[in-house]
């Protein structure tokens, strides 16, 4: 799962488990539904449209016409993240659903634009005399965020975030540590992995512990989470007016302004502006660029130093080296990266332009233990390859591309073996930038881990018969709840969620038998 | 112009950008480079049109020389500075947040030079050199690094060194100076060297390398270039005594004889004649080189005009040898061959259609720097040409020659590879081994043996006392030890007392041994003066490209049930026997031989390489084979197309020759040596049957998952992957079940194979004992006790022992040995004239 789906995941989760009145309040800003709608998967955004304008109920049976049948499992999910966000409702038979009237209506409002003028935010129609260009608000964003990541890893030299900030990573379990002093905190397991991830899901995980913060604190979640999708929708470089806003929203300016996702010139200034943080919650993060990106390019661009680039690459782009012996070698002095780095190498030794270490088992095994996923290492090596590792992959590939065609052969199957990844059968030239092997392993060590998998679930047995057996662990595997069957023994075992689905499915289907 | 020695260069010139190519032949015996080994007479008519292409690399190499001056030289340090603004970690350092990690190992506080961009390596300060592989400077940089430095990881990106006192030995005795070492280090570095690492070169350099055992004129010579030293070993309680006075030669106050540095003056090493083009281009970059790197190390031999020397008597070499190393200047040996009367010279000269390449040049010229035969050990992969090495260094020295490997296959190869290069007469050359015991009876000649035939101490018949009475009586000029590595110590101290040679040459691809005693022969022959880089010399299409890979083989639950129940040799004996390996085995060689491979099996395990053999029908040969019928495999593995795959065991491991193979599977091994995995996969780099781009050659080590072998693996894999081999892994062969006549695929055959397997007395898994180079350098009472099978207790049904169980004896599995035997000679003959014609 890519880095993306993941923060989406997880906002939806916290979506889901809001209580039912909450919900309902939340679909009265048109710039919620929206943003709620993006966050959705591409079968519930289909489910949504095509019964929007659709005033009447729509049959089940239907629903499920809608799709092919080997898309059932998608189908189930989608229905189900639907029902706990409660945008779908039953009605009273079970047979028909339909959209949340509120939702619809409000989300209807926001399509066809006839909202309320202010539901997108008020912009600022008056000119600053203070004025400031994009550049200058993507400067500040990421200078913001960069602190806070920088104080996790505990770089001495940058200056301490604002004690809100401080709260938050403690209370998230980022970082943790005896008092309330900032030197106390130590970051934990669940802080490096939450180092390892890209910008917009470091923010919503930043955003969804404020969030929680924020019941204790007896504020309205409405409000704070109507504000933050309204932020996802306005426009980069334009500024708004404060005094649209409602008290809770105002006294959050402050804290947004701490995590670099708005710029306020002073607490009292009449207005303010989104910064590409904000601006990018919601959409998919291979839209957005990230803050130091951005930076990067400006530099590069007014540098224009191509040969520099051999020897000195700046900042955090293309600086790591991988080696077929597994050694590593970055041309980095950021402790920032370091530290990342630590997570999953074994460090060896340290120059001022340059750390050297060695990956190996139990290196990649501590980075498993600590949540860190073999794919976000891989991941994080191939968009940190130095432009050498590029340069050698590319002038592999072309050789091998040319042998081909000048041979007229594909020996991109090599010797007789199936590659880890499990591809189909035409093998392809790809663009290998990490030596393969060393991305081979990698995999390996962590299938190592997984050779032994629990499941919380139920198992049916004692079929009476073979076709009774069939027909159950057939619908079983595809809701995709199936996780072990034995088709002699006349035994499978389904995960627990999928559990009350099965059995229902068993006594409509039975029952109906019985009659 | 100022007076230089020959093959000096006059760098000062350079560095003005003196490159003009107008006044070349007034120059070109100044400027010629070490390297450049045409002699004087026949300089290359071809030079003028050469240098017309070459000019405009010429003017490349003058603006690169400028840039990097321009960088590199005007630094506000001079190189004397460095040295001294390097102490320990200095006092404002303030380590940061994740300094900790390093432990002692951070060494950030070593502050980058400006231009540290351009500079090629990172050089830390307990002995770690890191070097950019792909800096423009890196080519020279590597030449540099290799004399001095043990290389420990060398894949395509950052290689890493390390400095040792045998590698500082090593690069002391081809001629380096302590203050050329370390100056070189601090320009080539982007940190400032450290004054610990300093200390450490000069602790290193200032006693080794600076006494040489030299043999002039057929007399011992202890030879010094700083008069003091041979001072303090006069004055040395045992050596003293042991001097004696010569009477000729101008004996200076000091009662030492001086005489003029050694220079390699006119000498050529044959076959390097028709280089001089080449030698052309790597000059302009070595003109880089120097500027950058300053005065280049071996001028500074020639700075040295005086050598101060006493001599000693034949009979006290050794005591003074060990007395030497005692006291810790450890004498190296140098042979003046070309002044060298008293052996007669041998009749030998390179054909004039053998070519040597670059690197064993290269590798030649470390040998012969000046002039004389330093003794040392070469070490270049398999297949890149070691022999021929070995056989040019014989036709540059010209005296007798005697030529020790490890088996008697080898020593047939040898030979044949004499007759091949050069021009040496037949009836020159002898071979003595235990079949063959004739010798030579010119006054000078070859011969080929092994060393067990030179070092045994048992009783031996009369011929072969004969035999080595004549090697003993005699002289020899040269002695090449192939595969040095595999050696004992105390099996070539014997070798090397017994023989008298002036010149010691070892050869070997791995210089790694699982026990520390690879050091050893550091004193025993000389220091390492060449190593060769496997990536390099493979991308340069010196040997092939191998795609290494480690297949996956799940135990099959039966026997892991078993595995982890029995003893740990009967486990070997378990996952070596492994169903699902046999299947990989049989499927790869399925694949490989329809692709037209041919394909060598390894196993260390006797029991199995006869089980699989027979069960697949393939030729075989292991120690208790017959030297006719391993003949007869091997030439019909080479010219019959029908014999594409054949199986072996150790005894294959060296030395055996098989340019044809290109596919290479391994089902058991020793244990973790890194050793054996190297010397295997050189059974295929020779193999350049498809030398384009993408692999040509497949190396496979079948491994049975979760046991000890996978733990083995690895370390075997080590001194590859360091070289810059890649093993990947493959968990699964696609399409292995769907392979026709797949043996053991029925659960029932499995447990046959179980119960049989289970049947087996312990000894089965051991190693086998027989003719290889492991097991024939063990003392007579161990090899009686491996020998020897003992009485064991197995656990069986009664109507297994009674053989009631599935136990008839049918023979399943034909011998393929037996059939290639058969053949009539006559019918031998036609059917290869047959498959000539096709």
């Amino acid at each position: 799962m890519s880095s993306s789906n993941l923060f989406k995941a997880t906002v939806n989760e916290y979506l889901e488990g809001l209580p039912q009145p909450v919900q309902s309040k939340l679909y009265e800003a048109p710039a919620t539904c929206l943003a709620i709608f993006r966050l959705l998967t591409p079968m519930a955004k289909f489910y949504i449209m095509t019964m929007l304008f659709n005033d009447r109920p729509v049959a089940l049976r239907d629903l499920d016409r809608w799709c092919k049948p080997h898309a059932k499992k998608l189908q189930f999910d989608s229905l189900k993240r639907l029902t706990s966000l409660h945008l779908i409702e039953e009605d009273r038979g079970g047979n028909h659903i339909r959209l949340n009237p509120t939702f619809r209506q409000n989300f209807r409002n926001c399509l066809t634009g006839s909202q309320q003028s202010n539901a997108f935010g008020n912009l600022c129609t008056t000119t600053d005399k203070h004025r400031v260009d994009i550049s200058f608000l993507d400067n500040f964003a990421s200078s913001k965020w960069e602190t806070i990541l920088h104080f996790m890893v505990g770089t001495e030299a940058t200056a301490t975030p604002t004690t809100s900030v401080l709260s938050l990573l403690k209370s998230g379990g980022l970082m943790e540590g005896p008092g309330n002093s900032p030197q106390n905190l130590k970051i934990t397991n669940t802080g490096f992995q939450f180092l390892l991830q890209d910008v917009n899901a470091q923010i919503w995980t930043l955003l969804l512990q404020y969030l929680n913060l924020t019941q204790e604190l007896h504020m309205d979640p409405v409000d704070v989470l109507n504000f933050i999708f309204v932020l996802g929708s306005l426009e980069l470089g334009k500024s708004y007016l404060v005094s649209s806003l409602s008290a809770t929203q105002v006294s959050m300016l402050a804290d947004l302004r701490d995590y670099g996702l708005v710029y306020q010139r002073t607490d009292s200034s009449g207005r303010f502006y989104p910064t590409r943080l904000a601006t990018t919650l919601t959409s998919d993060s291979a839209a957005l660029k990230t803050p130091s990106m951005a930076i990067e390019q400006a530099l590069g661009a007014s540098d224009g130093g191509e040969e520099q680039q051999i020897d000195t690459p700046t900042g955090n782009q293309g600086t790591v080296i991988i080696e077929t012996n597994f050694k590593l070698y970055a041309y980095t002095n950021s402790p920032l990266e370091i530290a990342i780095l630590n997570l999953f190498v074994h460090l060896k030794s340290r120059f001022t332009n340059m750390v050297c270490g060695q990956i190996t088992r139990e290196s990649i095994r501590s980075a498993l233990y600590n949540g860190i996923t073999a794919d976000q290492i891989i991941k994080f090596l191939e968009t940190h390859a130095h432009p050498q590792m590029k340069l050698l992959a590319k002038e592999k590939l072309d050789k091998k591309i040319e042998f081909d065609t000048s041979h007229n052969i594909n020996t991109a199957g090599g010797a007789p073996q199936s590659k880890v990844s499990g591809e189909g059968n035409v093998a392809q030239h790809k663009l290998e930038i990490l030596p393969p092997t060393v991305v081979d392993q990698i995999k390996l060590w962590q299938l190592e881990l997984d050779r032994i998998q629990t499941f919380d679930g139920y198992l049916f047995k004692d079929f009476s018969n073979q076709q009774e057996f069939d027909t159950l662990s057939n619908y079983a595997s595809e809701v995709g709840v199936l996780v072990w069957s034995d088709k002699i023994k006349k035994k499978f075992f389904v995960t627990a969620e999928g559990m009350t689905q099965v059995a229902e499915f068993a006594n409509r289907k039975f029952q109906r038998n019985r009659q | 112009m100022s007076y230089r020695r020959p093959g000096g260069i006059n760098y000062a010139e350079l560095d003005q950008g003196n490159y003009s190519d107008d006044d070349s032949f007034e120059d070109e015996p100044q400027s010629r480079s070490k390297d450049d080994d045409y002699s004087y007479g026949t300089r290359n008519p071809k030079k003028k049109s050469s240098n017309a292409s070459a000019s405009s690399k010429k003017r490349k190499a003058e603006q690169s020389i400028e840039t990097i001056r321009a960088e590199v030289n005007d630094t506000v340090y001079s190189d004397d500075d460095l040295v001294e603004l390097t102490p320990d970690i200095p006092s404002d350092y303030v380590p940061d947040a994740v300094s900790k990690v390093f432990g002692k190992s951070d060494y950030s506080y070593l502050k980058l030079k400006p231009d540290h961009f351009s500079r090629p390596i990172w050089m830390s300060p307990d002995g770690r050199i890191i070097l950019e592989s792909f800096s423009p400077l890196a080519e020279q940089a590597q030449d540099f690094l290799i004399t001095i430095a043990e290389p420990i990881s060398r894949p395509s990106h950052i290689h890493e060194y390390r400095l040792t006192p045998y590698s500082l030995y090593a690069a002391v005795s081809v001629g380096l100076e302590t203050d050329d070492i370390i100056s070189v280090l601090s320009r080539l570095s982007k940190v400032p060297v450290a004054e610990k690492v300093v200390e450490f070169i000069k602790s290193a350099t200032i006693s080794y390398g600076k006494v040489k055992l030299v043999l002039k004129h057929n007399r011992y010579f202890v030879e010094s270039t700083q008069a003091d030293i041979l001072q303090m070993l006069l004055k040395d309680e045992v050596i003293g005594p042991l001097r004696i006075q010569s009477s000729e030669n101008t004996v200076t106050s000091n009662g030492l004889v001086k005489s003029a540095a050694p220079t390699k003056g006119d000498m050529v090493i044959p076959g390097t004649k028709k280089n001089n083009e080449s030698d052309e281009k790597k000059k302009d970059t070595e003109d880089i080189y120097a500027s950058v790197v300053g005065s280049r190390n071996d001028e500074d031999d020639y700075d040295v005009d005086a050598v101060h020397s006493f001599e000693i008597a034949n009979e006290s070499v050794e005591i003074v040898k060990r007395r030497c190393q005692d006291i810790d200047y450890p004498v190296l040996e140098e042979y003046d061959f070309r002044n060298d009367a008293r052996n007669p010279d041998l009749e030998i000269d390179l054909k004039p259609s053998t070519q040597i390449r670059p690197y064993q040049e290269k590798s030649l010229s470390k040998m012969f720097g000046n002039g004389r035969a330093r003794s040392g050990i070469i070490v270049l992969p398999c297949g890149a040409g070691k022999t021929l090495v070995g056989i040019t260094a014989a036709c540059t020295i010209r005296k007798s020659v005697i030529v020790l490997c490890t088996s008697s296959v080898s020593v047939m190869q040898w030979r044949q590879q004499f007759l091949q290069w050069c021009t040496i007469q037949p009836e020159n050359v002898a071979v003595f081994t235990s079949e063959n015991k004739e010798m030579f009876t010119s006054e000078s000649g070859l011969v080929v043996s092994t060393y067990s035939m030179v070092a045994n101490t048992r009783n031996r018949s009369h011929d072969s006392q004969k035999v080595m009475d004549f090697l003993r009586g005699r002289e020899w000029g040269f002695i090449i030890l192939d595969e040095v590595h595999v050696v004992p110590a105390a099996m070539f101290r014997r070798v090397v007392t017994t023989i008298a040679a002036h010149a010691k040459l070892g050869l070997t691809a791995t210089l790694v041994r699982e026990d520390d005693k690879i050091h050893d022969l550091n004193f025993l022959i000389g220091p390492k003066l060449y190593e060769a880089n496997w990536m390099d010399l493979a991308q340069k299409g010196h040997i092939a490209n191998v795609q290494c890979a480690e297949v996956w083989c799940p135990m099959t639950s039966e026997f892991y049930q078993e595995y982890l129940k029995e003893s740990a040799r009967k486990r070997m004996l378990l996952y070596i026997m492994n169903p699902t390996k046999f299947q990989a085995c049989q499927f790869l060689i399925h694949y490989h031989e329809k692709r037209g491979d041919k394909i060598i099996v390894f196993s260390d395990n006797v029991y199995a390489l006869q089980e699989y053999a027979l069960k697949l029908g393939k030729p075989f040969i292991y120690g208790s084979t017959p030297q006719q019928e391993r003949m007869q495999i091997l030439s019909n593995f080479q010219h019959n197309d029908q014999i594409n795959t054949i199986f072996l065991s150790k005894v294959g491991d060296t030395s055996i020759d098989l340019p044809e193979a290109t596919c290479l599977i391994q089902i058991s091994s020793h244990y973790g040596s890194r050793r054996q995995e190297a010397q295997r996969l050189g059974r295929i780099l020779r193999a350049k049957r498809r030398n384009d781009e993408g692999f040509n050659a497949f190396f496979y080590s079948l491994v049975s998952k979760d046991t000890q072998e996978m733990y083995y693996s690895t370390k075997r894999q080590a001194f590859l992957v360091d070289q810059g081999y890649a093993f990947k892994v493959i968990t699964h062969l696609s399409g292995m079940e769907q392979l026709p006549d797949l043996a053991y695929s029925s659960p029932r055959e499995r447990r046959e194979l179980l119960q049989q397997v289970l049947l087996k007395n312990e000894d089965a898994a051991g190693l086998e004992i027989g003719d290889d180079v492991d097991t024939n350098f063990i003392s007579n009472d161990t090899r009686m006790k491996l020998e020897n099978a003992n009485a064991s207790r197995t656990t069986g049904s009664l109507a297994g022992l009674a053989g009631g169980e599935d136990m008839a004896y049918i023979e399943y599995s034909k011998n393929k040995n037996k059939e290639l035997k058969e053949h009539h000679p006559l019918i031998h003959q036609m059917y290869y004239k047959k498959q000539q014609k096709k």
